[in-house]
């Protein structure tokens, strides 16, 4: 859904392969601001990361130290915070616990998206930018539409089958919230909060690796 | 006259040609070789597999082209009545590796072989092909396929000197200063690079005629010679010196007719041996020719003399026999007199018999280790003062003298009384241990969360290594002092727990009891065998056989071992020994002879179960996975 944190998202899942809580979470005020909050929770892993972390290379990949992923998670948060229309961009790393936190506030749906594709689009340092064409949220007032673009399935094909048990231990639950009430909505597995202005839908990461459409969802807010 | 001459010399030359066996073709510089006697068994081994081994991955680039798809040894033009040999080897300047063969069918060779071009030889008799990475050397019916490789320090240093010289400033890399170089190499090199480079210059500047272009055969123009970037000029370097290097190898082997048979005579008798197979490891020009010695060999020649004459003799022979379900190495530690008598009191020492009673009957890999540290310490300082003592050097009177007032100083009773040396070490499998992790709450009402931490669980390989001790009460004082420092060391009654020890998530356990001090992180032994398994330890025969072992013992089985160890917890280098030995089940078992002054005996025995295709793949198993730990 959010494409860079995707790309740390699948990069995790498919290295790690250990299990992975997400929660992605979206909050709408009237005026069509909001609240942004993304967090990755890796600490039923602890033992595998603090032994991957504690290797040169893994597979032939070259493994980054605890400082290389400060000063990469420092450089997004500084590049999030000068895109227009973000304000507000905070992020807590808990290296004890690989808990990672990012909140920000945007003053529009399509300022999100344009500054996450922006610092994404950085960070592939030209790849995959095809994919970044896709919108993945639009939001008109009245009704929301949210997907996932499809870069997922690429690496679902490349997971080892003795890993794809662990990939159903991990989850990705995506969150929106509103100022008003929520008539409806299309996404079947979808739940609504008791007080009807927030729903969610939780997948494991195995599913959402092979179709990404799982959490696609339209919300139709009450006039 | 005349030409009886001749026909004697051509009888003599064709003789000789015959008489040279593919051995013959081992560079001297050669540390580590093995030589395959009885070759016949890898007739029916794929070239395909073959260049996927580990020990070709240095010459197989040309092999792994398409070229071999579907062929077998056998249809290679390797003449199966000779040995094949394997080799590698370093020198201060260069590494050296490549395999020697006997030819029965040269154009079915060529068929293998067929990326590489002929190329002039400069010596008599003998035919030279180059492919991109490798040179194939062939004379009469014996051929050598060799890579040599210029040491990547010299590359820069002259690289740098170059560089420098000619004005330029930092060149961007991860710099290091190098003063262990060869002069002469470096000069030599230095020379060759600017004088190709010259030849061009001249070609434009010289006359007053039009300037002659160089030829397109990717030879840049003289003005561009000069701006060469930093790694351009480092190849052209890196390319020059492997050229020197490859000659003086060839020089040697063929003009002055040197080779490793000739050069070590030990090796000679080895290669005599009737078995299927042999290993050579000359340890001592390893550790002579490896580089931090260059500093020592430069600044104190007289000390970098004793050491090397410390280290003579110090070689490993072995023979690898096929037999039916089993391949063993049988291989002899031979050590020089002054070394031999520090080896053979390390390894005067009684077995520690309370060992077994922690190695459970049915673990899956577990090894004895068994030394005398304090005989082999006062036994070293013997050995090695004197050597230190002579050198005429402030530094190093310094170090003696440091030496000298710690030996007087250090209470060793109580050193070598806490850490006799003598050790053992277990995997116990992958166990469940108990990690705490984060959960997520939501509140039902508006989907708001929040943290908490939970127990949670993780695999982990289960691993125990124990000491002998004499003086449990200096691990008890050491434990207890930490239990007050930090609360995440506690006395749990019977043995202690040290909290989020390993890998900051999971807990260290440590036994202080029966002359043992235990660390594990398997939480069944702490709590439920504290005393020892008891009867499911070790008993019986293989009590026994461990006991009268020399100073270590060792047993593997491969199925429930290695295919269990997770990849994330070892070092790239330890990945790469483990990748070698997956995907075979069996055991193997490793044994020691009691130590003498001039060698120790080991004896690796692999046996394999199940269905074989051929003993050809275990015995290139098994060389690969030698090969793997040697290199």
């Amino acid at each position: 859904m959010k494409k860079p944190i995707l790309f740390v998202f699948i990069l995790l899942t498919t290295i790690l392969t250990g299990c992975i809580e997400i929660i992605d979470d979206l909050s709408f005020n009237a005026d069509g601001s909001g609240t942004f909050k993304y967090s990755i929770n890796l600490s039923s892993s602890k033992i595998k990361i603090n032994s991957i972390l504690a290797l040169d290379s893994l597979d032939g990949k070259k493994v980054p130290t605890q400082d290389e992923i400060r000063t990469k998670i420092d450089e997004f948060q500084r590049k999030l915070m000068s895109q227009e229309g973000i304000s507000g961009v905070e992020i807590e790393s808990d290296f004890t616990n690989y808990m990672f936190k990012l909140k920000c506030d945007f003053s529009s749906a399509s300022d999100l998206q344009t500054a996450l594709k922006n610092v994404a689009s950085n960070f592939a340092e030209g790849k995959n930018l095809e994919e970044l064409k896709h919108n993945w949220i639009t939001w008109d007032n009245a009704t929301l539409s949210r997907s996932i673009p499809e870069l997922t399935i690429d690496q679902t094909k490349k997971v080892k089958p003795e890993d794809i048990e662990l990939l159903k231990q991990g989850s990705y639950t995506s969150i929106t919230r509103f100022a008003v009430e929520v008539e409806k909505f299309d996404n079947p597995k979808a739940v609504m909060s008791k007080n009807k202005m927030a729903v969610m839908i939780k997948s494991d990461t195995y599913s959402l690796m092979e179709q990404t459409s799982i959490l696609d969802n339209r919300i139709y807010l009450k006039k | 006259m005349k030409l009886i001459a001749l026909f004697s010399f051509s009888l003599l030359l064709s003789t000789f040609a015959t008489a040279q066996q593919s051995e013959d073709l081992i560079p001297k510089d050669a540390v580590t070789v093995f030589s395959i006697n009885n070759f016949s068994v890898l007739q029916k081994v794929s070239l395909d597999e073959l260049v996927n081994y580990e020990f070709m991955a240095e010459i197989q680039q040309e092999l792994f082209d398409g070229s071999t798809h579907g062929k077998t040894i056998k249809e290679s033009g390797i003449d199966f009545n000779q040995k094949l040999n394997v080799f590698y080897g370093k020198t201060f300047q260069y590494e050296v590796s490549g395999f020697t063969f006997g030819i029965s069918n040269k154009e079915q060779l060529f068929t293998v072989f067929d990326d590489f071009q002929k190329e002039e030889s400069k010596q008599a008799g003998v035919e030279r092909y180059s492919s991109y990475f490798n040179q194939l050397i062939i004379k009469g019916s014996n051929a050598l396929l060799i890579r040599v490789e210029p040491i990547e320090e010299n590359i820069n240093s002259i690289t740098d000197s170059i560089w420098y010289s000619r004005g330029n400033d930092y060149p961007f890399y991860d710099f290091e200063f190098y003063d262990d170089y060869d002069g002469n190499a470096q000069e030599r090199a230095i020379e060759e690079v600017e004088e190709s480079e010259e030849f061009y210059e001249e070609l434009i500047i010289e006359g007053d005629e039009a300037p002659i272009e160089a030829p397109e055969s990717g030879f840049p123009e003289a003005e561009e010679i000069n701006s060469k970037n930093y790694y351009e000029l480092r190849d052209s370097v890196s390319y020059v010196l492997q050229e020197q290097h490859l000659m003086s190898v060839l020089e040697g082997l063929f003009q002055r007719n040197e080779n490793l048979v000739k050069f070590d005579p030990r090796f000679k008798e080895q290669l005599a041996h009737e078995s299927d197979g042999i290993f050579y490891l000359d340890n001592s020009r390893n550790l002579s020719r490896d580089q931090s010695f260059w500093y020592m060999k430069t600044m104190f020649p007289g000390l970098y003399q004793d050491i090397e004459q410390l280290y003579t003799g110090n070689v490993m022979l072995g023979d690898i026999l096929l037999n039916d379900n089993n391949v063993q190495l049988k291989m002899d530690a031979n050590y020089g007199p002054q070394l031999g008598s520090i080896y053979e009191e390390l390894n005067d020492s009684k077995f520690d018999k309370n060992v077994l009673n922690y190695i459970h009957k049915d673990n899956s890999a577990y090894f004895t280790y068994n030394v005398n540290l304090r005989q082999a310490y006062d036994q070293a300082f013997k050995v090695i003062m004197p050597i230190l003592e002579d050198e005429k050097n402030a530094r190093i009177s310094a170090n003696v003298l440091a030496i000298e007032l710690l030996d007087e100083f250090i209470n060793k009773d109580a050193l070598f009384g806490t850490y006799k040396g003598s050790m053992f070490g277990s995997f116990n499998g992958i166990q469940k241990v108990a990690t705490r992790k984060i959960e997520f709450i939501y509140d039902e009402e508006t989907f708001d969360y929040e943290e908490i931490e939970v127990e949670a669980v993780e695999d982990m390989p289960i691993f125990t290594l124990g000491f002998s001790t004499d003086r449990t009460d200096i691990p008890e004082k050491v434990l207890n002092r930490l239990s007050r420092i930090t609360s995440r060391f506690e006395n749990k009654g019977g043995y202690w727990m040290f909290e989020d020890a390993i890998l900051d998530a999971a807990p260290l356990y440590f036994i202080n009891a029966k002359g043992l001090f235990i660390l594990t992180n398997d939480e069944d032994l702490v709590k439920n065998h504290v005393n020892g398994y008891g009867r499911n330890a070790i008993s019986g025969k293989k009590a026994k056989e461990i006991k009268k072992n020399g100073f270590m013992y060792a047993e593997v089985d491969w199925a429930n071992t290695i295919e269990r160890l997770p990849k994330d917890i070892f070092t790239e280098k330890q990945n790469e020994v483990l990748e070698a030995l997956r995907g075979k089940s069996g055991e193997m078992k490793l044994t020691t002879s009691k130590t003498t002054a001039e060698k120790t005996s080991f004896d690796l025995v692999y046996t394999f179960t199940g269905e074989y295709e051929n003993s050809g793949k275990y015995i290139l198993d098994f060389i690969n996975s030698m090969y793997v730990l040697t290199k």
